[in-house]
């Protein structure tokens, strides 16, 4: 052979050996430095909805299912999967769960643009957490800004201004509370629905009687009405109707709660019922346009 | 007195005068990713640092005894194969070789921490696998085939030099990177103009900084003046 077939076989013999020893030790090192991983962690992160929206106070689902397999971290802290997840997880970690009801934000103020009255034109930063920090710019200090912090930071599209109100769409909302964290004026906050619809107040206004009558035409004035109407479930804090949410009982009648209501704070929110889907059935949807490129980093609008 | 100096110049030399990431611009890519914290930067360099000492240990074993001509396993295999005596050059194969090791050698690193540190591991996270493609480690394995292959017998480097150099060069890179790290913790509280935030800003400082290690030139011919007796 000549000096060069014998060169290039010398160098596929070097590499060869080298793969091979190469190998032989990682192949070694596999073995003696192996660390046993818990099987069930695999089916946790499995049976998680892999949102990663965080609400649980870890970063991902991954951290989550770790936490509840290394550590013991309780199985109920994901507000997105509910009970369901729960359980499921339950099964797997050899633990039982009470039961458990989806957690999902509340808007408690329901005023349109037009009901808030003592409005004062307001051009600077479009966002209520800039606006939050101007006095004057409506009469009810409680109520929503109307610009929409909150509808910037949902990921899922389930929240939006309507009439220059905060509205859930609860059918899109997973419940991850980024908009409770988002409101300058902390209106929305997180509630266990025990049905698909439930009862709630929408009304943040702390003030009395005729203070509130002047600044919103929708307002709760602290008539107490509704606490006379079910005691058991409503007590008056700060002249506003709070519900016992731990007592809330789906079954029990409770229109007459509404009915009570002299102004338009007790509502009832949730899912669209069936007569509501009847009514839109035939209703063309507008075609949503995906924007077509997003960019991270910068989240203020140019109103010129 | 000698031999000690010209190590020392050799670490010296690598860490500050001919900084991999400000001198030659190797490793930019960790320099750019991971300086945003300096305990991350840290923690970067100083696995840059363990794994740069154990590849250049592994190539240049690897360089000395199997790829340069006349390495005595090459001369041996050959004078099997071919009956004859004569040298065989290997070199052609160094960076398949030295990717090889370094891509063995961070595997190795990897499972031996996950084992026996795993608070380490945990830390490292996804930057351990990443060093494997970090070209300052190939970068230093080159710098020592240099000085093994191709140059005269009493000239060629041993392990201790070569040893010098790599670690020299990772604390050079941890240097980099953490003084990086601490420019823009800074920055983060400066008003920079908007089309200049995140990376731009970052390029011009890393440019800045390579503007002031230019200031080391010369320090290595001065210093080795001192030490070796004007050589």
């Amino acid at each position: 052979m000549s000096a060069v077939t014998l060169t290039v076989l010398l160098a596929a013999a070097v590499l060869l050996g080298l793969a091979v020893v190469m190998s032989i030790v990682l192949g070694v090192a596999n073995k003696a430095f192996h660390v046993p991983v818990d099987l069930r962690l695999e089916k946790v992160s499995a049976v998680l909805p892999g949102a990663n929206c965080g609400a649980c106070d870890y970063v991902g689902c991954g951290e989550y299912a770790e936490a509840v397999v290394m550590k013991g971290e309780v199985i109920d802290k994901c507000p997105v999967g509910g009970t369901g997840v729960a359980r499921q997880v339950g099964e797997i970690m050899g633990m039982t769960v009470e039961e458990g009801f989806p957690v999902r934000p509340i808007v408690h103020c329901i005023a349109t643009t037009s009901q808030r009255l003592k409005r004062t034109a307001y051009h600077g930063e479009q966002t209520c957490n800039a606006a939050n920090l101007v006095g004057g710019i409506q009469g009810c200090v409680y109520g929503c800004l109307g610009l929409g912090d909150c509808v910037v930071v949902c990921d899922y599209d389930a929240i939006h201004m309507i009439d220059g109100v905060a509205v859930i769409d609860y059918v899109k909302c997973i419940g991850c509370g980024a908009c409770v964290k988002a409101c300058p004026r902390t209106i929305i906050s997180q509630v266990p629905f025990k049905a698909d619809r439930i009862l709630a107040v929408q009304c943040a206004n702390k003030d009395f009687g005729k203070e509130v009558q002047e600044v919103c035409e929708v307002g709760c004035t602290g008539c107490k009405s509704c606490a006379r109407a079910n005691p058991e479930l409503i007590s008056i804090v700060d002249n506003l109707p709070v519900i016992d949410y731990k007592r809330y009982d789906p079954k029990a009648s409770l229109q007459v709660i509404q009915d009570k209501c002299r102004r338009e704070s007790m509502v009832w929110i949730g899912k669209p019922t069936p007569r509501q889907l009847e009514l839109t059935e035939g209703e063309a949807m507008p075609v949503r346009q995906e924007a077509e490129f997003k960019t991270t980093v910068d989240q203020t609008e140019w109103r010129g | 007195m000698g031999h000690l100096a010209e190590l020392l110049l050799i670490g010296i030399g690598a860490a500050l005068i001919h900084n991999f990431v400000l001198y030659y611009f190797v490793g930019l890519c960790p320099f750019m990713g991971v300086s945003k914290k300096i305990d991350m930067a840290l923690g970067m360099g100083l696995a840059v640092t363990f794994v740069i000492a154990i590849a250049s240990t592994l190539s240049w074993a690897l360089t000395y005894y199997v790829l340069r001509p006349g390495a005595p396993v090459s001369t041996w295999a050959w004078s099997l194969v071919s009956g004859g005596a004569g040298e065989v050059d290997l070199t052609v194969l160094a960076y398949l070789v030295y990717i090889f090791a370094i891509a063995s050698s961070v595997q190795f690193v990897e499972m031996y921490l996950r084992k026996y540190f795993p608070p380490l591991y945990k830390s490292f996270g996804i930057y351990l696998p990443l060093i494997t493609t970090n070209c300052a480690i190939l970068f230093a394995c080159l710098e020592i085939m240099k000085n093994v292959v191709g140059v005269d017998a009493v000239a060629i480097w041993g392990l201790d030099k070569a040893l010098m150099l790599s670690v020299g060069g990772g604390l050079g890179f941890t240097l980099a990177i953490v003084i990086m790290a601490g420019i823009r913790e800074e920055l983060e509280l400066a008003d920079t103009p908007r089309p200049m935030q995140g990376p731009p800003i970052a390029f011009i400082i890393a440019g800045i900084l390579a503007l002031a290690f230019m200031g080391f030139a010369g320090v290595d011919t001065a210093l080795g003046k001192l030490m070796l007796g004007g050589s």
